[in-house]
């Protein structure tokens, strides 16, 4: 192992160690702030917001910005409005995504719920949601995932849906907005798919998994360059690169991870790099040719970095685009590359 | 991002940002770590997504999740669950949605629906997962009324036994069904998935012709099919490029021939009005028997439109098709032909004497003792203006047509020279198959050695070699001995026996057999006393009880299908013993030539269905029928004979009887059903189709006004064409009564015409993007394209104004039906199937509201697909009489001309109307395209 992997809070220039009592699985980065949600197996789960200093390399945690989360979040998301900021002393509006999609108001020294948004026609049954994605162009608009099979979209001024899509024939995993009002998804039933919101009765088949009915987990759109994404399939240890205009055949896979891959995220500062990372303890950076055409032998990550054990999230802020953030076991992780 | 930090010491996105290598370092490859982990764990995104449920379910025992609750993506419109305990809707079709489970009962073999490839008058064809064989197939999911039911089992019969007994290697370009089994009361068959039709690819190439080369391949594949056919005694009576579909993913392109929905055996051409219209033999159309021969010209008429772009002969009416066909064949039929034809006079005035026909044919230039009308005497005739379609070509003459159509852009002057030969070849090539005389029309053998097929150089005329001679299967007599059943002598029955190998004296085949095959049958009607009356009837078919033909016929194949059936009890209508009884009652009738009413057939043209000429009270007869009348001599069956319900299944009979059993004045019935009853039957005593043609007209003609695109070929077809042969089918409320639908056909086709141009657009120097050549270098195009048009046509499945209209008043009659009491045989129908869709009432209505599911249908059908009156098809039931068992024999036996009893228009026509291709492809790259254009129509918005 390498020692940036070693210890918790153990400084180096180039990494900082956050860890925590809880498994993690959830975060989301805002400037400086950082939240982190806990993977514990019981109703109650916690939220901790913790802010980073890049000139110390430290991580404070508050004990004031923290709260309990109903079963462990999903996804956790800031208002890219505020996300873009790089103040950590502005308010800055935190969704997270569980049983339902809930906004949470961080202060500077509390954070109070604002909204649960449940679309739920049952009382006594709940589809959970798997994933969201805030629309960066407009904010209020937040679309979710649910196993329902559905995608639904809010306007979270208003507090109200705005659309329901049947998005899929099976359970959706994750949703990735690309425009104001053209997002995508991926779902148990092995497709990627992209949605208008001004065409709703057709929806684009970017890719199929070639075995029927295989999950994809994750999706990522390359918001540098919107003709790309990439997404990930369960218990493959491949990045599947897709250019939206030639669908159905990925333009290239990724696969050195030797075990599953459990995340990836575009760089925010560059439309060729990827990062990837995986139950192999892994985090791979690749650069993809342009255009990005694996050779024969397929494509190298152009780095790695090894942690203590599997990685389970990977977090590439625009707002802190030097700066990796991953989590494996109940550590999170800032890497800088 | 825009707000790229400023941090990030001066990087901006889009300069060549490269990581630097802070805290990552470079890849290693680390051969020697063990390439496979022990998982402990799930990793903690599969616990959230995929076993979410699970995840949350540790987190919080009360936590539930119901996906009964998700909300369906419904693939069948309407999706309201009215019948069969909420399964099916209102028109008998199961309720599919994404996701449902088709389960083989027997086998546990498990269909996943996937997506809806087609719906039309037998039901639906769904693409399913088939998660055993890893594979999706095509699976024909049968409406739940009896009449599709046994509809459906030709078809199954007929493919079971041209795959299994003549094409075992699949070399033949014949569709190959898996299996089938009965799901939800729903008849569901399994077929090999395949891609688009040739209607769809020549749409896609904008209505441009394919390539010669590609027409040579196509036609090529389509003679080994037709080959296999005509070996087997089997005519498809409904060959056209929509029932023609490429096959998936395979280069070169490679075809294969579907739906059997309409086919027979030669020996048992019941049905007279068979073929799609723009595909029609000239023997058809005119009303005179058929063979094989009338697949041929069909395919001459595939051939020429794949050079085309457009059809040869797009006949907006009999009358304009007829009219086509000798102007740009520069002939007309034979005057033997004419002579025997029963519509000739429809068409024809007879300006020789009969005495010059008699010694031999004359044709073309004036010789012949038969001119064709013109649009004013036709009119004056039929107190009807024809109508009459857009001319397409400018050139009259096939010859003119085929080489005066445009090249392809860029050709070289050698090219040119080439494929102007080859052109000449083509010509020579469909005058053998657009022949006038079905006795001189080549044969799939003769054809397959001319020039075209064989890219020999053509030099001349092509002599065909001699037909082999056959003895065809079918004119021996077969006796078959089934226990259950007694002795049946298949053959017997057929109609078209004697009349197949000459020309008969009597105009109907059928008729003529008549005499015959009772004489034969009559020996064995005791047993079918006997069978009747014993109500366990080990017999196989026994739970069959209207199939009693057709099981018998299917059984060995298929016995799964069988048992399904009856452990089902559900089966459709003819599950219950009693059921039996009545069919058998009605083949009876039909056995029993000798019946007084034979004798009225005689006369009759040919063609007509029998029924036409039953007066309403032989039906009075039947509905009177008590048990009794299953004896071989009751009243009933010269009420059989004449009943056209013969084809009907029971429903439709118990229906009928009521209309004019109890009533006695079918008129006076204010059902629906018994209207559109009415109406057939009452023309057809004295003109068969041209009592239907008027109507076809007339719905047509509406329809054109309201079509300003009306100038494209394609809307041509599926304009006028549609309505047309919905009117025209006996059972279609619209066409009797509503207006409202056949605005509504009208209404939906713009729809369906969208990308249509107009041929008067077509760029001359356009150039053939050689769409299928071997290479299936534009293949992903293609695809793109057609799946984008899929959508297109599968839009809508509106309902028909009609319908409604139809089904309320059905259940106004429901009162008096009751009064009239459960006839026996239908009383037996209701035991044993669902009170919903079973009951008397229910049938009632199902039939009237049958309507609606054409409507939508009309509206996506593609322009071929119209004009399909099957008319005679219900006809017909009754000779069905019992046939042997025997499987495999199909050739023999007859195809119980009650397998058609179907619909209201051959379903087998009906099949893929939409335009929707059986496999739509799911996986294929498509490439330049723009993914919009991949659009589906897989979500519906919720909110």
């Amino acid at each position: 192992m390498e020692n940036s992997s070693q210890e918790s809070h153990l400084r180096s220039e180039n990494s900082v160690t956050h860890e925590s009592p809880y498994p993690l699985y959830a975060m989301a980065v805002c400037g400086q702030r950082i939240a982190i949600g806990s993977f514990i197996e019981d109703y109650t789960n916690r939220v901790d917001v913790v802010s980073f200093e890049p000139e110390s390399l430290s991580i404070k945690t508050h004990p004031s910005l923290s709260f309990d989360h109903p079963y462990p979040p999903t996804k956790l998301m800031f208002d890219p409005n505020s996300s873009s900021r790089k103040s950590s002393s502005n308010r800055h509006l935190l969704a997270s995504s569980g049983d339902f999609l809930r906004l949470w108001d961080v202060g500077d020294s509390s954070i109070e719920p604002v909204a649960v948004l449940n679309n739920s026609k049952s009382s006594e049954f709940c589809a959970p949601l798997t994933s969201f994605d805030w629309n960066e162009i407009e904010p209020k608009r937040i679309g979710t995932c649910s196993i329902d099979t559905t995608c639904t979209i809010w306007d979270i001024e208003k507090g109200v849906v705005e659309t329901q899509l049947i998005a899929h024939d099976k359970e959706v995993y994750d949703i990735c907005w690309g425009e104001a009002r053209v997002f995508a998804s991926v779902s148990a039933d092995g497709s990627v798919r992209i949605f208008d919101l001004r065409d709703k009765e057709h929806s684009t088949i970017i890719y199929e998994s070639p075995q029927p009915d295989t999950p994809l987990l994750r999706l990522a759109w390359n918001k540098q360059d919107l003709r790309y994404m990439a997404t990930i399939l369960m218990d493959s240890n491949k990045v599947v690169i897709l250019d939206i205009r030639s669908p159905t055949l990925p333009v290239a896979e990724l696969e050195r991870h030797r075990a599953c891959v459990n995340a990836i995220a575009w760089a925010p500062q560059s439309r060729r790099h990827i990062c990837s990372v995986g139950d192999d303890s892994q985090a791979f950076i690749w650069e993809l040719p342009l255009p990005p055409v694996a050779g024969p032998n397929g494509i190298d990550p152009m780095s790695m970095y090894s942690a203590g054990s599997e990685i389970n999230q990977l977090q590439w802020s625009p707002a802190q685009p030097d700066w990796l953030a991953i989590a494996f076991s109940n550590k999170m992780q800032l890497l800088k590359v | 991002m825009d707000e790229g930090s400023p941090s990030n010491g001066g990087q901006v996105f889009g300069a060549s940002w490269r990581p630097k290598g802070f805290s990552f370092g470079p890849y290693l490859v680390q051969k020697d770590a063990p390439s496979l982990r022990v998982v402990v764990r799930k990793p903690l995104v599969v616990r959230l997504t995929k076993d979410i449920v699970e995840t949350y379910q540790i987190c919080n025992p009360l936590f539930k999740y119901s996906e009964e609750l998700n909300p369906k993506r419904y693939l069948t419109s309407p999706s309201v669950g009215v019948l069969n305990d909420g399964y099916d809707n209102v028109n008998s079709d199961l309720i599919l949605a994404v996701n449902l489970v088709l389960v083989n009962a027997e086998t546990q073999r498990r269909y996943i629906v996937k997506d809806l490839l087609g719906h039309g008058t037998f039901g639906q064809v769904a693409k399913c997962w088939d998660a055993e064989m890893n594979s999706f197939v095509a699976v024909k999911i049968i409406k739940n009324q009896p009449a599709y039911y046994q509809q459906a089992l030709v078809e199954v019969s007929i493919l079971t036994t041209l795959n299994k007994k003549y094409d075992r290697e699949d070399k033949h370009h014949i569709v190959r069904i898996y299996e089938y089994f009965v799901c939800q009361r729903h008849l569901c068959i399994c077929f090999e998935l395949l891609d688009s039709n040739l209607y769809e690819l020549i749409k896609i190439n904008h209505f441009r012709g394919l390539s010669l080369s590609i027409v040579q391949l196509f036609s090529k594949q389509i003679l080994r099919g037709l080959s296999l056919l005509k070996d087997a005694g089997i005519i498809h009576c409904d060959l056209k490029p929509e029932n023609i579909l490429l096959c998936t993913s395979v280069k070169p392109a490679e075809i294969k021939i579907i739906d059997f929905g309409s086919a027979c055996t030669e020996d048992r051409t019941v049905y007279s009005y068979i073929q799609s219209r723009y595909y029609r033999s000239p023997e058809v159309l005119l009303g005179y028997q058929y063979t094989t021969a009338i697949d041929m010209w069909s395919f001459g008429c595939i051939v020429a439109e794949l050079f085309l772009g457009l059809p040869l002969f797009p006949g907006a009416s009999e009358f304009d098709l007829l009219r086509r066909m000798i102007r740009i064949l520069g002939a007309q039929p034979p005057d033997y032909v004419l002579k025997e034809a029963k519509n000739t006079s429809k068409f024809f005035k007879c300006i020789g004497s009969v005495h010059n026909i008699e010694n031999g044919e004359v044709s073309i230039g004036g010789r012949s003792a038969y001119q064709a009308l013109t649009e004013i005497e036709y009119e004056a005739r039929e107190l009807k203006k024809p109508l009459i379609g857009k001319e397409y070509f400018h050139h009259k003459h096939l010859e003119e047509i085929v080489t005066n159509y445009p090249y392809r852009k860029n050709l070289s002057m050698e090219d040119i020279s080439k494929e102007s030969q080859i052109r000449l070849a083509l010509v020579d090539f469909l005058k053998g198959l657009v022949e006038f005389d079905p006795a001189k029309r080549w044969s799939p053998f003769q054809a397959s050695r001319h020039p075209f097929v064989t890219g020999e150089p053509f030099t001349c005329p092509y002599q065909p070699p001699p037909e082999t001679p056959r003895v065809p299967v079918a004119q021996n007599f077969k006796v078959d001995h089934h226990p259950g059943a007694g002795h049946w002598f298949a053959a017997g029955l057929s109609p078209n026996i004697s009349g197949r190998s000459k020309f008969s004296m009597h105009n109907s085949p059928h008729f003529q057999v008549v005499p015959y095959g009772y004489g034969n049958s009559y020996g064995s009607v005791g047993s079918y006393g006997s069978y009747n009356d014993g109500t366990g009837l080990g017999s196989s078919y026994g739970s069959y009880g209207d199939g009693g033909n057709t099981f018998a016929y299917f059984s060995p194949v298929g016995p799964s299908g069988m048992n399904l059936h009856a452990q089902s009890g559900v089966s459709v209508r003819g599950s219950s013993p009693d059921a039996r009884k009545m069919f058998i009652q009605y083949s009876q009738g039909n056995g029993l030539g000798v019946s007084p009413s034979a004798g009225m057939f005689v006369p009759l043209p040919l063609g007509t269905s029998p029924s036409q000429f039953t007066p309403p009270s032989s039906y009075g007869q039947v509905s009177s029928g008590s048990p009794g009348h299953y004896g071989p001599t009751s009243p009933a069956r010269s009420s059989c004979h004449g009943s056209p319900l013969g084809k009907m299944t029971a429903a439709t009979h118990y229906n009928r009887r009521k209309n004019w059993g109890y009533s006695g004045n079918p008129q006076s019935q204010e059902s629906p059903s018994s209207q559109h009853w009415q109406g057939q039957f009452i023309d057809g005593a004295s003109s068969g189709q041209a009592e239907w043609n008027p109507q076809v007209l007339g719905s047509a003609s509406l329809h054109l006004p309201s079509n300003p695109s009306a100038t494209s070929s394609k809307q041509q077809r599926g304009g006028s064409g549609i309505a047309a042969s919905y009117s025209a089918m006996p059972n279609m409320p619209s066409s009797l009564t509503r207006g409202p639908a056949i605005a509504e056909a009208a209404h939906d086709k713009p729809e369906t015409s969208l990308s249509v141009p107009d041929p008067g657009d077509w760029d001359p120097n356009y150039s053939d993007e050689q769409l299928l050549q071997e290479d299936g270098s534009d293949e992903s195009n293609i695809t793109t394209e057609f799946s984008k048009a899929m959508h297109l046509s599968s839009a809508d499945s509106s309902v028909g104004v009609g319908r409604f209209n139809r089904t309320s008043s059905a259940s106004s009659n429901i009162p008096i039906q009751r009064q009239n009491g459960p006839i026996q045989a239908f009383s037996h129908i209701e035991v044993g199937s669902p009170p919903a869709s079973h009951e008397p009432q229910a049938g009632h209505s199902r039939f009237m509201s049958k309507p609606s599911h054409l409507m939508p249908h009309i509206s996506q059908n593609s322009p071929s697909r119209l004009g399909q009156p099957p008319l005679q098809r219900y006809n017909l039931m009754r000779t069905t009489a019992p046939q042997g068992s025997e499987w495999n024999q199909f050739k023999i036996q007859p195809p119980p001309s009650g397998f058609n009893s179907g619909g209201p228009r051959s379903p087998g026509n009906s099949s893929f109307n939409n335009g929707m291709p059986w496999g739509r492809r799911a996986n294929h790259p498509v490439s330049n395209i723009p993914p919009a254009s991949r659009g589906r129509k897989d979500y519906g918005r919720i909110v």
